[in-house]
C-alpha cells in the first residue's frame, strides 16, 4: 500500500472534491466497453456493448469483425457514458451502478465535460491487436486533444480491481484468481503495481474449455453461463471426470484434456451425432438432440471448478495469505462461487467476489487500476504500445 | 516477366525517383495552389489537418488560413498507432497551429489496409468529436485519380492492387478541374477487368511496388509480394499506365480533393465516416463453415 499511501505525487497536489476524473477505454477483445470514474472506486458510467451477437454465425470470434465493430460505436460509447456519469454525478438514480449495460443516457443532468477529465485509461495489452488498436488510437487522441495524461493499462492486471470497486482497498498480500476468456491465471499481488503470475492455463483457459464443451452440446457463446445454470440444477450422476494437473506439483493449469475427455465419454456412450470422417475433431461434433445435458455437464463443470479451487487454495497456502479474490468472466458462475465460498471457508481463508456484471470484460476495473496508477504518477505518454500477448 | 524474380520492367511514365520527379513536384505544387485558389479556399481562410494511414504510410497535410503547409509522407508500417500522434504534434506546432484552431478534418477512409485504416479512422474521429468540427472522408481511389492530369480528357480507370489478382477498380473523368468517378468501386479480379479496360488509360497502383519496401510490418506490402503469379503480372504489365503528375497518394491529394467538397457542401449535415473496407471482414473461409 506504499505506493498509494504516499502518493503526493507531481500530479495530485490538489485533487478535486473526491478525486481525479478518469475516463477508461477497453476494446481488448470483443466487448467494446468505456467507464468514468471520479477517485478510486466511484463509478459514474460504466457501459459496455457486447459483440456476442455478431459473431455467432461463426461459433467464434472473427478478430477483423470485432476491431469493426469497435470502431462503429466507440464515439457514442463515449458520449453516452459522459451523460450518464453527469446523472449520476448530480445524484442520479442509483448510487450503486457499478455494472449497467448500454442503455445510452437520457434525463435533465449535463453531461460530465471532457474538459473535465483528469486522465485517460486504455487496455494496451493482451488480447486481440487490432481491436486494442481502436481503444489506443482514439484514448491517444483524446489524451493529446485534453492534455491530460495517457495511461496504459493490462487487462489482466485491471480484472481484480473489480473487487476493489464492489469491496474496497484490499489488504496485501493477495492471491488472484482471474479466469478470463483466453487466460486463466493464478497471481500473486504484494502492493499495486507490484504483481506476479505464479500460475497459468498452459493449453486452454478454463473459460475456453467451457466454451468448447458447451458447443459440444450446441450452446453458443459465451457457453459459461447455461453450463452454469446446468451445474446449479443438476447432479454430476454416474460421469466421472479427470482432474488435470491436480496432482501434478506447481500452480499451472491444463484444461484442454478435460474437453477431450468429454468428447471421449460421449463417443462411448454413443451420444455423438454422426459426422462426416474429415470434420470429426473436437470442435465439430454435436450431441444427440436426445442427450440429457444437465449430468454430463455438471459433472464437467465440477472437475473444472476442483480443479480451479484446488489450486487456488494451494497458491493461498503457499504464499501465506489471507485473502483470495476470483474474477474475470467465468467468476461470475455461481457454482463456481458456491465452490469457493465452501472452500475458503473451510480453509479460513477471506474471499472477494464481484458482482457478476464486473466479472466479464468492463472499463470500470481498468479505470480503477489506472486510477491508483494516477495518484502514483505512473502514467504513459502518447508513443504507449499495444501488446497481444501477456509478457512471459 | 518471369514469375518470382528478375527485374521489374520499368512501368510507362514511372513517376517516381530521378530526375524527372524534381520538376514533377514543383508543377504539382503549382498546381494545387491554383486549384485550391480556384475553389475559394484561400478566402475561406480554413484551417485543416488531413489524415492518410491506408497503407504503409503515414500520410499527412496541414493547411493554415487556406494555404497548404507541410505535407510529411513516411513508411512506418507496425509504428504507424505508435507514432501517429506525435507526428501530428510535430506537424501542427510546426505550421503554428493549435488543435482547437482547427475547422476541418479529412480522413483517407480506405480501400486499403484495415488496421491501418482504422487508426487514422480512430484518430479522426476523435478529433472531430473533441473539437466539434466536421470530419470529411475521401475514398483511395479518388485519391489517386486526383494523382493524374486533369488535362486528361479521356475517361480513365484507377486500380489499386491489394491481393493477388485482384484489385479495387473505379472509373473516372476529369470534369471541371476535378476527378468525378463514374460509378461505384468494386472489388474486382484483374482477370475480367483487364479485358474490360482494353488500352484504357490506367492509374495503377500496387502497395509495395511504388512505394519501395516499408519498414515493421508489410501489411498493406504484403499483397504485392502474394501476385507473383506470372499470369496476374503479365496483366499488370499490359496495362496502359498512367503517368501521374502528382508523385504520391499523400496528405495534399486529400487536401485538393477534400477542401473543395467540404466547401461545396458547407452546411453539413456531417454523417459519421466509417472506413470503406470493401471485403468482408471474414474473407478468410474455413473448412466446414460458411
Amino acid at each position: 500500500m506504499s505506493a498509494t499511501a504516499k502518493s503526493t505525487g507531481n500530479r495530485t497536489g490538489n485533487l478535486p472534491a473526491g478525486g481525479p476524473l478518469g475516463l477508461a477505454i477497453d476494446t481488448t477483445f470483443d466487448d467494446t466497453s468505456v467507464a468514468i470514474l471520479r477517485g478510486r472506486r466511484e463509478v459514474l458510467a460504466n457501459l459496455t456493448l457486447s459483440q456476442y451477437a455478431d459473431h455467432a454465425e461463426f461459433g467464434g470470434v472473427v478478430p477483423e469483425r470485432a476491431s469493426r465493430r469497435h470502431l462503429e460505436v466507440i464515439q457514442r460509447l463515449i458520449g453516452d457514458a459522459l451523460a450518464k456519469a453527469g446523472e449520476e454525478s448530480h445524484g442520479g438514480a442509483s448510487g450503486d451502478d457499478a455494472g449497467g449495460d448500454s442503455g445510452g443516457a437520457s434525463g435533465g443532468a449535463a453531461p460530465v465535460s471532457l474538459a473535465a477529465l483528469d486522465y485517460v485509461a486504455v487496455s494496451n495489452l493482451p488480447g486481440l491487436m487490432g481491436s486494442i488498436l481502436v481503444g489506443m488510437t482514439v484514448a491517444k487522441s483524446l489524451s493529446y486533444l485534453l492534455e491530460v495524461p495517457l495511461i496504459g493499462i493490462n487487462h489482466i492486471e485491471a480484472h481484480p480491481y473489480a473487487n476493489v470497486i464492489a469491496h474496497g482497498e484490499p489488504a496485501f498480500p493477495l492471491i488472484h484468481l482471474v479466469a478470463a476468456g483466453g487466460h486463466t491465471l493464478l497471481i500473486h499481488q504484494r502492493g499495486h503495481f507490484d504483481w506476479e503470475i505464479v500460475g497459468r492455463s498452459v493449453d486452454d483457459a478454463a473459460g475456453e474449455c467451457v466454451d468448447k464443451v458447451a458447443k459440444m452440446f450446441g450452446h453458443p457463446m459465451p457457453g459459461g453461463p447455461v453450463v452454469d445454470r446446468l451445474a446449479m440444477t443438476h447432479q454430476p450422476g454416474p460421469y466421472r471426470f479427470p482432474r488435470p494437473m491436480l496432482n501434478a506439483p506447481g500452480l499451472d493449469f491444463s484444461f484442454s484434456g478435460l474437453k477431450t475427455a468429454m468428447l471421449y465419454l460421449l463417443r462411448k456412450e454413443g451420444l455423438l451425432e454422426e459426422v462426416a470422417g474429415e470434420n470429426r475433431r473436437p470442435g465439430n461434433v454435436r450431441v444427440k438432440a436426445s442427450t440429457e445435458q444437465g449430468p454430463l455437464l455438471a459433472a464437467f463443470f465440477a472437475a473444472v471448478c476442483d480443479v480451479l479451487v484446488a489450486k487456488t487454495l494451494r497458491a493461498a497456502r503457499q504464499f501465506g495469505v489471507e485473502t483470495v479474490t476470483l474474477s474475470g468472466g467465468l467468476a461470475a458462475s455461481a457454482k463456481l462461487r458456491e465452490r469457493f465460498g465452501q472452500a475458503c471457508a473451510e480453509a479460513g481463508l477471506r474471499l472477494l467476489v464481484p458482482p457478476p456484471e464486473l466479472c466479464t470484460d468492463n472499463a470500470a476495473m481498468v479505470g480503477c487500476l489506472a486510477a491508483f496508477r494516477y495518484e502514483a504518477g505512473r502514467l504513459d505518454d502518447l508513443s504507449l504500445e499495444g501488446y497481444p500477448n501477456l509478457p512471459m | 516477366m518471369k514469375a518470382g524474380g528478375g527485374e521489374t520492367p520499368a512501368p510507362k511514365g514511372k513517376g517516381l525517383g530521378g530526375e524527372k520527379l524534381n520538376t514533377e513536384k514543383l508543377k504539382a505544387e503549382k498546381l494545387d495552389a491554383a486549384g485550391l485558389k480556384a475553389a475559394g479556399l484561400k478566402a475561406a481562410g480554413l484551417n485543416i489537418l488531413a489524415v492518410d494511414t491506408t497503407s504503409d504510410f503515414l500520410s499527412l497535410a496541414v493547411m493554415k488560413g487556406g494555404v497548404p503547409g507541410d505535407a510529411p509522407y513516411e513508411a512506418l508500417g507496425r509504428r504507424m498507432a505508435r507514432e501517429i500522434l506525435p507526428r501530428i504534434d510535430a506537424l501542427l506546432k510546426g505550421a503554428g497551429l493549435k488543435a482547437e484552431e482547427l475547422d476541418l478534418l479529412l480522413v483517407a477512409r480506405g480501400p486499403g489496409s484495415f488496421t491501418g485504416t482504422r487508426i487514422g479512422m480512430g484518430v479522426a474521429q476523435t478529433f472531430a468529436q473533441v473539437l466539434e468540427i466536421p470530419l470529411l472522408g475521401v475514398d483511395t481511389l479518388t485519391l489517386l485519380a486526383a494523382q493524374t492530369d486533369p488535362g486528361e480528357s479521356r475517361p480513365f480507370h484507377v486500380a489499386l492492387n491489394c491481393a493477388r489478382d485482384e484489385v479495387y477498380h473505379a472509373r473516372f473523368r476529369w470534369k471541371d478541374g476535378i476527378a468525378q468517378m463514374e460509378g461505384a468501386i468494386a472489388l474486382r479480379r484483374l482477370e475480367t477487368l483487364a479485358p474490360e479496360i482494353g488500352d484504357a488509360p490506367v492509374m495503377l497502383r500496387r502497395f509495395g511496388k511504388e512505394d519501395g519496401r516499408a519498414p515493421g510490418n508489410h501489411t498493406a506490402a504484403r499483397p504485392a509480394a502474394n501476385s507473383r503469379d506470372p499470369d496476374t503480372e503479365r496483366r499488370f504489365a499490359a496495362l496502359n499506365e498512367m503517368s501521374p503528375v502528382h508523385p504520391r497518394p499523400d496528405g495534399k491529394r486529400l487536401l485538393a480533393v477534400g477542401a473543395p467538397r467540404f466547401l461545396a457542401r458547407r452546411e453539413g449535415p456531417w454523417p459519421p465516416v466509417l472506413p470503406l473496407y470493401l471485403k468482408s471482414e471474414a474473407f478468410r473461409t474455413w473448412k466446414g463453415r460458411p
